[in-house]
């Protein structure tokens, strides 16, 4: 495993890989990233969130339209869910929770199985880090709604959707998990924080 | 460019002003990530220049008549601080030469920045020379290429920048302010790390074709010192957030 | 993004009722505050004021002007803001924006008005009727709430690590030849209302979730400039509570100076 800059030769060899190139027969990477060589794997430290189908995504509604709603996805593009794909009614600066289905090569973006999330609190992190607050088989999301009572939705955008329980706990928790992604213990770690946080607050 | 009254003497047995050789580089200070805001951010110090850069998006991009349908378009802004040198307090606002500066500085981005991953968005670089002291747009240059790394936009390699100039008819590397202004030519060059291909390369003065041969050799080897300082950088970010330290001073 | 920052009110607004701030602070707590004098070479003084993770850098650079025609023998203070595109997303490129030019004249009015800088000592000798201009340039680098406070903060050490210049034959040079004799520290206090609430220094979450926002500047001894921002309103009684926290922040501020 090592830390890779755009430019810096990955293979010598063509592969395919996410956040790469393949130039005169070599594999360079494109980004700052962590390079797994026996994986053949590149993990990007940074970057914008580009829907793929399939995605599940936090979204608020930014525009109401006559077919449908304009929907902001924290990525530089915004989608779009037609009133003929949701049995709910939304207004502008609604937020919901939809699957993303049938991004084109010019990026349009449409929303699917979209349901709408009242109340609550939204964190934002980098979108590369969501799967670290999934954890293996859900196994550190599980750990956190175990830990905090409260509901989360995770979206694949980076937007976390938190609500009810020790919603600040889970909210910290989040933003724990984002700064301290890319080190290794992560689950140990959290697994003390959470303990002792959600131990101080009942002494209390 | 062009002579003063008082001309110091630039050039004492084989070595400059401040003591360098001809080709060596001033000292070069990079730290990535250094404004929470921003996608992505760089801090750079070169000699006595100071350089703030920072990077937003890919975002949306405004106005609607600028998109393209097939690529990110990047938009360069290179300004020079009022307070930035030590002649008189400047206007604010943009020059004509910092106008023309952004658009190169654009170009060189343009050719490295991998658009076709976002197309319809916009990436803006921002460059703010809060202090000059000779060769600022390859400072800033050098600058906004870790800053674009820093926000996770893709690119084909790094770029970093370096001006070449001459002296009393001698090539010599990186011009301070002092050289610059008693200096017979200057070429900033820009080149990417890897294939060391030019992105930027301007002149003024007087040089042969051998001189400017000799020129770009030099700008050339030198990259290679700068990309290392760059990578370095980079990675000192990742090591920086990885030992949950708060983050340091600038500077 | 902004359109996010209405969920954020929101939630700001519920943590208030508790008596909480997002980031864990007292209700009048600062955050914590780093000073770095004299980052610049090029300027008489300068500074960096960091405010939790809004940053400022403000420069005072020294020149040798021609007076106003109506007070030829005042010196000259010009204060300048620049909100820069690479402090906040929605910051531009053009011409001052309305909050840039209030930035501007806040910070102005809390120096001039508190005459720490004695404009009538500003000719200079031998200068055939020129006078010391003084230019604060306020360069907002990353922006999270309260650019008024980290503004006051970074212009007054630039002004405290500064000198005026020397002049010989006509000409400015720049070597610190004669301090600037301020008289007094200047400093402000910022606080956003949410009805009862008070919050002091506030973030950026909670400057736009606030109904109102006032700005105290002040000396060791008096106010120097107060400015009140936003829609909601204060009372009398509200806005003399506000100034006794101003005095006593105010001395906590000054301590970094």
């Amino acid at each position: 495993m090592k830390i890779v800059v755009p430019g810096e030769i990955l293979v010598d060899k063509p592969v395919r890989m996410a956040d790469s190139y393949i130039e005169n027969g070599n594999t360079y990477s494109e980004v700052v990233g962590l390079f797994h060589e026996t994986e053949m794997r590149l993990v990007a430290l940074e970057g914008a969130y580009l829907p793929m189908d399939e995605d599940y995504v936090v979204g608020v509604v930014e525009e109401v339209k006559f077919a449908g709603y304009n929907v902001e996805i924290n990525s530089p593009y915004s989608a779009f869910l037609s009133t003929k794909d949701t049995r709910f009614q939304f207004e502008m600066g609604d937020v919901l929770f939809a699957k993303v289905k049938g991004v084109d090569e010019v990026k349009n973006v449409n929303l699917f199985d979209a349901r709408k999330l009242q109340g609550g609190e939204i964190v934002q992190i980098s979108p590369v880090k969501v799967p670290r607050v999934i954890g293996k088989k859900s196994s550190m999301l599980n750990m956190l709604i175990d830990a905090t009572k409260s509901e989360i939705y995770v979206g694949k955008n980076g937007r976390m959707w938190i609500k009810g329980g020790d919603s600040s706990l889970a909210a910290r928790s989040i933003l724990k998990i984002e700064k301290e992604a890319h080190m290794s213990g992560l689950t140990d770690r959290m697994k003390d924080f959470l303990q002792k946080e959600s131990g101080g607050n009942n002494k209390v | 460019m062009g002579g003063g009254t008082n001309k110091p003497v630039l050039f004492v047995d084989g070595k400059r002003l401040d003591g360098r050789d001809i080709d060596e580089l001033r000292p070069i200070k990079i730290k990535a990530s250094v404004l929470h805001r921003a996608n992505g951010s760089c801090y750079l110090e070169w000699g006595e220049n100071k350089i703030m850069a920072a990077v937003f998006g890919p975002r949306e991009c405004i106005p609607r008549h600028r998109v393209d349908p097939y690529s990110a378009v990047i938009n360069c802004r290179y300004r020079m601080s009022p307070f930035a040198s030590l002649d008189e307090h400047s206007k604010a606002g943009p020059s004509r030469r910092s106008t023309e500066l952004s658009k190169v500085i654009r170009e060189v981005f343009e050719n490295v920045v991998i658009g076709s991953k976002y197309p319809k968005t916009a990436i803006d670089i921002s460059m703010e020379v809060l202090q000059a002291d000779g060769g600022t747009r390859c400072a800033a240059i050098t600058a906004a290429s870790i800053a674009l790394a820093d926000a996770g936009i893709p690119m084909k390699d790094l770029v970093c920048a370096v001006a070449v100039g001459k002296i009393d008819g001698k090539l010599a590397i990186d011009f301070s302010k002092i050289e610059d202004n008693y200096g017979n030519a200057d070429i900033p060059i820009a080149v990417s790390s890897r294939n060391k291909e030019i992105l930027l390369l301007q002149m003024d003065g007087l040089m042969t074709k051998d001189e400017m041969s000799q020129a770009m050799d030099m700008a050339i080897n030198a990259s290679d010192k700068i990309h290392a300082l760059q990578v370095e950088a980079l990675k000192e970010v990742y090591t920086r957030k990885a030992q949950d330290k708060p983050d340091e001073q600038v500077s | 993004m902004e359109i996010l920052d209405e969920i954020k009110k929101d939630y700001v607004r519920d943590l208030l009722q508790k008596g909480k701030r997002a980031d864990d602070r007292k209700l009048d707590e600062y955050r914590k505050i780093t000073l770095e004098r004299n980052p610049l070479s090029s300027a008489e003084g300068s500074a960096i004021c960091r405010l939790g993770n809004t940053q400022v850098l403000v420069s005072a650079k020294i020149d040798a002007v021609e007076p106003f025609a109506d007070r030829p023998t005042e010196g000259v203070l010009s204060t300048n803001c620049e909100l820069l595109p690479l402090a906040f997303p929605a910051f531009e490129s053009g011409p001052p924006s309305e909050d840039s030019i209030e930035l501007a004249r806040v910070v102005d009015r809390g120096i001039r008005s508190s005459e720490t800088l004695d404009l009538n000592s500003m000719v200079i000798e031998g200068g055939e009727g020129k006078v010391w201009g003084v230019y604060l340039d306020i360069y907002v680098l990353d922006y999270d709430g309260n650019f008024f406070d980290a503004s006051t903060l970074a212009a007054m050490s630039s002004l405290m690590s500064a000198s005026f210049p020397k002049f010989e034959d006509g000409k400015v040079i720049h070597e610190p030849a004669k301090p600037l004799g301020l008289k007094s520290k200047v400093v402000s206090c910022t606080v956003s209302n949410f009805g009862d609430k008070k919050v002091i220094d506030p973030s950026y979450d909670e400057e736009i979730a606030a109904e109102s926002r006032i700005t105290i500047a002040t000396t060791e001894e008096t106010l120097c400039a107060m400015q009140k921002g936003k829609r909601g309103s204060l009372t009398k009684d509200e806005v003399l509570g506000l100034i006794d926290i101003a005095f006593q922040k105010g001395a906590e501020l000054r301590a970094y100076l």
